[in-house]
């Protein structure tokens, strides 16, 4: 509590202050707080006085359709689209994905219902399978030089824009950290598994008695935990296919396979320090975002995508939090150990089988516009919240998790590897792993779940 | 009812047993519904740590939630659509359902027995397993869909089969046959005989159809997210999407614009409670 | 009403009706039939026809026949609870007690709520209050969350079902009590019939067609449950709560086996259909007439 008071801002450590006597005393009243997230409008102020970018008059009274999957961002596109279409009269009508659908579903049933959306925002692995089907071939378009080493090729050709570059990890919170060890904390000291341990060791001397907390959902476990094992084979996209492609074809056994004990050692370690540990299935993912926040916790694994959550549970943008690798073994030269995870994670793809002629270039425009128009990059970032995949925008991210991807994908601190797996991979894999956090199953078992899931891939 | 006098005072602790467990059930079945009042009260931070209470709250009560939902989900526009969809609906349903079953009860032909039939085996449908197909037909090859009359029309579609069953049941057990001969022998047509006779002696289970109805299309989620894709033209269950984000639910608002959806709805049922609950009655005896 | 103009009699009645009725459910329904038969996965153009190799990837499909024995399981308890108890309250509430109006009122509001909104609400309640009231009480019942435990999570899926369709059904039960006759209540009463077998031999035989028709409705809604099962467990923990309907939607959509999900939904169906067919034609049988 004593942390809360020091680092924030005196109206909030007013109110935290009050949950010590949260027991004891009550306030009731309808007066609205000052530190309520969902009350102070946050609107980043965007520079729109000047705009170079050159409009195709042709295309003025377009109207095109974007389907959005990433509903933290739907507002944020509304103001885009509106913006976009002040200036180039081509109008964007944003539709979101609602919950209980998932994107792939809702741009099927969009399709065989004949008003597929001219733009969508999707998974790369949902691209991949309507690629050569419905969508249109991008590969001619400009801003691809600018996204080097963040394109999805499918048989040589690019079919989608790489909207946003999304990291995951370790999130410390710094000041937590100090706080139990009583020193300076450089995360740059932690450069093994076994660092990582002692850390935690210390942290637990130091009184937070279980200082990680992880998530008990199945995407988290199944596509972020586990995919490590493919992803750190080489840290390349290509290497990846390369070892999924072995298990498949049984030429890699996987008992012996070095990642997946060592990814399991580390998943260990976390399960060991785990806040959640009499009930890891019961864990809660919003109190995790209070947790870290407050500092029953110091470590969440999660991603970059977390900060609403955590700037709803309290913190702030002056708060220090970072990133710490996923740590899987003791050889500090070894990249995973070095590197964070951080790759294009929603991709856009235009529609090349209902569009018009007319829609498929306004939709170019517009993804071009957020390429290379100054107002554009500047909404991409600040609006949405995005890290840019475009070498060309000068524009840095401005939340403490973004900013620390940011800066570790441009220091060359970041891996980039996605590894390309099915559809239902995080959610069958993801039971596996549940079950696995839960101690009802061991490493043999789920091993032999992770081949049995790859053999029926054939 | 009347009290029987035999054993009074056995009856009498008997009353009030029942009376107490009768209390305790009812409490237990409201539970969640006080929840949801309570916590839409609070902020996100105190309703996942202290769900339960209401006064330990460290950011007070307030109706930020309410007027959040209530912009974001444009409720006027919403609440509009909904409405129009729900009467129309419900209108549309009712009528031809009576009249359907109706027709059924007196006409015991090959036609009535397999449609009754199919319409029975249809209530176990389940509608995963003609969602794909539906759209492809709508939409694909009619491109009808985006349209309020579309989902106007498959809503009325979807609740025949369970509407006529109602309606054939009271038919067959309320509506007497002697009454419609008269009417003939008076020179009353067919339709006047429906109209005139019929439908007023249907009005118990009218009324139970239409609270029935109108509560399913109200609330219905799936139906109308495959139909619906113009945000102009979004139902009030629709237009609460944007609360549940990707990774993590926004609880205070939530349960505030479940409040805003059901009050309605809860209105209309109080006003029509003494109906639907002897129209129930009425259309279960048979 | 055996009058010559029959055609314009089923023109004007019957046929808008079925119409609708026609056009939405059963012509998608059959054409979905159709499309257990081709290769099509949702997406492509071309429709192959591949016989019946989608039922053979049924066959195969391990975890559609425990999703399906587990429904079983989950259908036979929420029938069973259902019925019981929607009849005890029902009898109660006809007894004459003060406020039963209010309490028929009062249980049926759970159907005022849409099924996906209502999972999400007793998720909250399960995996929040409850654990927050384990924490405040020390009640071991509540010390985890129900829902990370297989057992339980199928226990609390179970009793919120239970919660959700016996409002409907105390309503029907209410009906057919009040629909037996004074006079037979009375009559029993006085030739000292105790309450067992007043139940047993009187009211029950004449309660039956209430009876089929609940049993009815329980047994589809409880087979077909999804609503609840998605937005309440999700299947969780580790995919011990899947039902089948939820697994069928999964396999269809998630898994990318259009085919073989549609296949499924087809074998749900004729279950479905068998099962209630036998149990109307059970309890038919003995009904009265009152």
């Amino acid at each position: 509590m004593k942390r809360n008071l020091m680092t924030r801002v005196a109206a909030f450590g007013l109110v935290t202050a009050l949950t010590t006597t949260m027991l004891t005393g009550c306030r009731f009243g309808f007066a609205s707080d000052p530190d309520d997230p969902n009350e102070v409008e946050e609107e980043i102020p965007i520079d729109t006085s000047v705009d170079t970018f050159e409009y195709d008059s042709t295309l003025d009274g377009t109207s095109i359709t974007l389907l959005n999957s990433k509903a933290e961002i739907q507002v944020a596109l509304e103001k885009m689209a509106a913006e976009f279409e002040d200036r180039s009269g081509v109008h964007v009508e944003v539709m979101p994905v609602t919950d209980g659908d998932s994107p792939y579903t809702k741009v099927v049933s969009m399709y065989n219902s004949g008003s597929a959306p001219t733009l969508s925002i999707l998974d790369t692995t949902d691209v991949i399978a309507l690629a050569e089907e419905k969508a249109e071939d991008l590969s001619d378009e400009a801003w691809i030089k600018e996204a080097e080493g963040y394109l999805t090729e499918v048989d040589d050709k690019v079919y989608s824009f790489p909207l946003c570059i999304e990291g995951r990890g370790l999130i410390y919170h710094k000041a937590v950290i100090e706080e139990a060890l009583g020193e300076e904390f450089d995360p740059d000291t932690v450069e093994t598994q076994k660092d990582f341990v002692e850390l935690l060791d210390r942290l637990v001397a130091g009184g937070i008695e279980k200082p990680v907390s992880m998530a008990k959902e199945d995407w988290s476990l199944g596509a972020h935990h586990l995919q490590y094992i493919y992803e750190t084979y080489d840290g390349t996209s290509e290497g990846a296919q390369e070892i999924i492609q072995s298990i498949k074809d049984g030429k890699i056994d996987l008992k012996s396979y070095d990642r997946l004990t060592e990814f399991l050692d580390m998943f260990d370690v976390l399960k060991k320090y785990n806040v959640a540990k009499g009930d890891p299935l019961g864990a809660d993912y919003d109190e995790m975002a209070i947790d870290l926040v407050d500092g029953k916790t110091a470590i969440w694994f999660n991603g970059n995508w977390a900060w609403p959550n955590l700037e709803e549970a309290g913190a702030e943008a002056e708060d220090e939090y970072g990133f710490l690798p996923y740590f899987l073994n003791n050889d500090s030269k070894d990249f995973a150990n070095q590197k964070i995870q951080g790759s294009p994670s929603k991709q856009i793809m235009l529609d090349g089988q209902l569009a018009t002629d007319d829609q498929k270039a306004a939709a170019k425009e517009f993804l071009n516009w957020i390429v290379f128009s100054e107002i554009g990059q500047q909404m991409l970032v600040k609006t949405c919240s995005i890290i840019p995949p475009f070498q060309n925008n000068p524009y840095e991210p401005d939340d403490p998790l973004s900013c620390d991807i940011y800066e570790k994908v441009h220091e060359d601190k970041a891996f980039n590897a996605s590894a390309i797996v099915p559809n239902d991979h995080w959610a069958v894999l993801g039971s596996a792993m549940q079950k696995y956090l839960a101690g009802r199953s061991d490493r043999e078992e789920l091993t032999e779940s992770i081949q049995e899931y790859w053999d029926e891939q054939k | 009812m009347k009290q029987t006098t035999i054993g009074g005072n056995k009856r009498k602790a008997a009353n009030f047993l029942a009376m107490a467990g009768l209390l305790i059930i009812f409490v237990a079945y409201m539970f969640p519904f006080i929840m949801v009042v309570i916590n839409s009260l609070k902020q996100k931070r105190d309703i996942i740590k202290s769900p339960f209470s209401w006064l330990y709250t460290i950011k007070g009560l307030s109706f930020d939630n309410f007027v959040k939902a209530f912009t974001q989900m444009d409720f006027l526009n919403a609440f509009k659509n909904s409405l129009i969809v729900t009467v129309s609906a419900t209108v549309l349903v009712t009528l031809l359902a009576a009249m359907l079953a109706y027709y059924i009860v007196r006409h015991n032909n090959g036609i009535s027995k397999i449609t009754f039939a199919l319409m029975v085996a249809s209530m176990i449908i389940p509608f995963q397993a003609i969602m794909i197909p539906l759209v492809s037909i709508y939409g694909g090859t009619l491109n009808v869909l985006n349209h309020r009359i579309t989902l106007i029309f498959m809503h009325t579609g979807f609740s025949m089969a369970m509407s006529v069953f109602m309606f054939h049941g009271f038919i067959k057990g309320n509506v007497p046959i002697a009454l419609e001969e008269a009417a003939y022998i008076d020179g009353c047509t067919h339709s006047q005989t429906f109209f005139k006779i019929v439908l007023p002696l249907l009005k118990p289970i009218i009324s139970t159809m239409v609270i029935l109805n109108s509560m399913a299309f109200w609330n219905d989620f799936l139906l109308p997210s495959l139909v619906l894709s113009d945000k102009k033209l979004l139902t009030l269950p629709l237009s609460t999407y944007s609360f549940y984000g990707t990774y993590s639910a926004d609880y205070g608002t939530i349960m505030a614009g479940l409040l805003l959806c059901v009050v309605p709805i809860l209105v209309l049922y109080v006003a029509l409670q003494k109906q639907i609950i002897g129209g129930v009655v009425a259309g279960a005896v048979k | 009403m055996r009058s010559k103009n029959n055609g314009k009699d089923f023109c004007m009645f019957a046929l808008p009706g079925m119409f609708c009725f026609f056009a939405v459910v059963i012509v998608p329904f059959v054409y979905g039939i159709y499309l257990t038969l081709t290769d099509w996965d949702g997406v492509a153009k071309v429709k192959n026809f591949i016989g019946f190799k989608n039922f053979a990837g049924v066959a195969r499909d391990g975890q559609f026949w425990t999703s399906l024995l587990l429904t079983f399981k989950y259908v036979i308890l929420v029938v069973v609870l259902v019925n019981v108890l929607a009849f005890a309250i029902a009898y109660l509430l006809t007894r004459g007690i003060r406020g039963q109006n209010f309490f028929r009122a009062g249980f049926f509001t759970p159907n005022l709520i849409g099924g996906i909104v209502l999972g999400y609400i007793w998720q909250f309640v399960f995996s929040r209050v409850f654990v927050s009231i384990g924490e405040s009480t020390g009640w071991s019942l509540f010390e985890v969350s129900w829902l990370s435990d297989p057992a339980k999570a199928f226990a609390a899926l179970v009793l919120v079902s239970v919660w959700q369709l016996s409002g409907y059904m105390i309503l029907i039960y209410v009906a057919g009590f009040m629909g037996l006759s004074e006079d037979v209540m009375e009559a029993a009463s006085i030739d000292g019939a105790s309450g067992f077998i007043k139940l047993k031999n009187i009211i029950m035989p004449l309660m039956m067609s209430s009876v089929t028709i609940c049993l009815f409705l329980t047994l589809s809604r409880a087979f077909m449950v999804y609503d609840v099962n998605l937005s309440l467990t999700a299947g969780a923990p580790y995919g011990t709560t899947e039902m089948a309907a939820m697994h069928v939607y999964e396999k269809a959509f998630t898994s990318r086996q259009f085919g073989v999900g549609q296949a499924e939904a087809l074998i749900l169906f004729i279950i479905v259909a068998c099962i209630s067919g036998i149990q109307v034609y059970l309890t038919k049988r003995q009904e009265v007439e009152a």
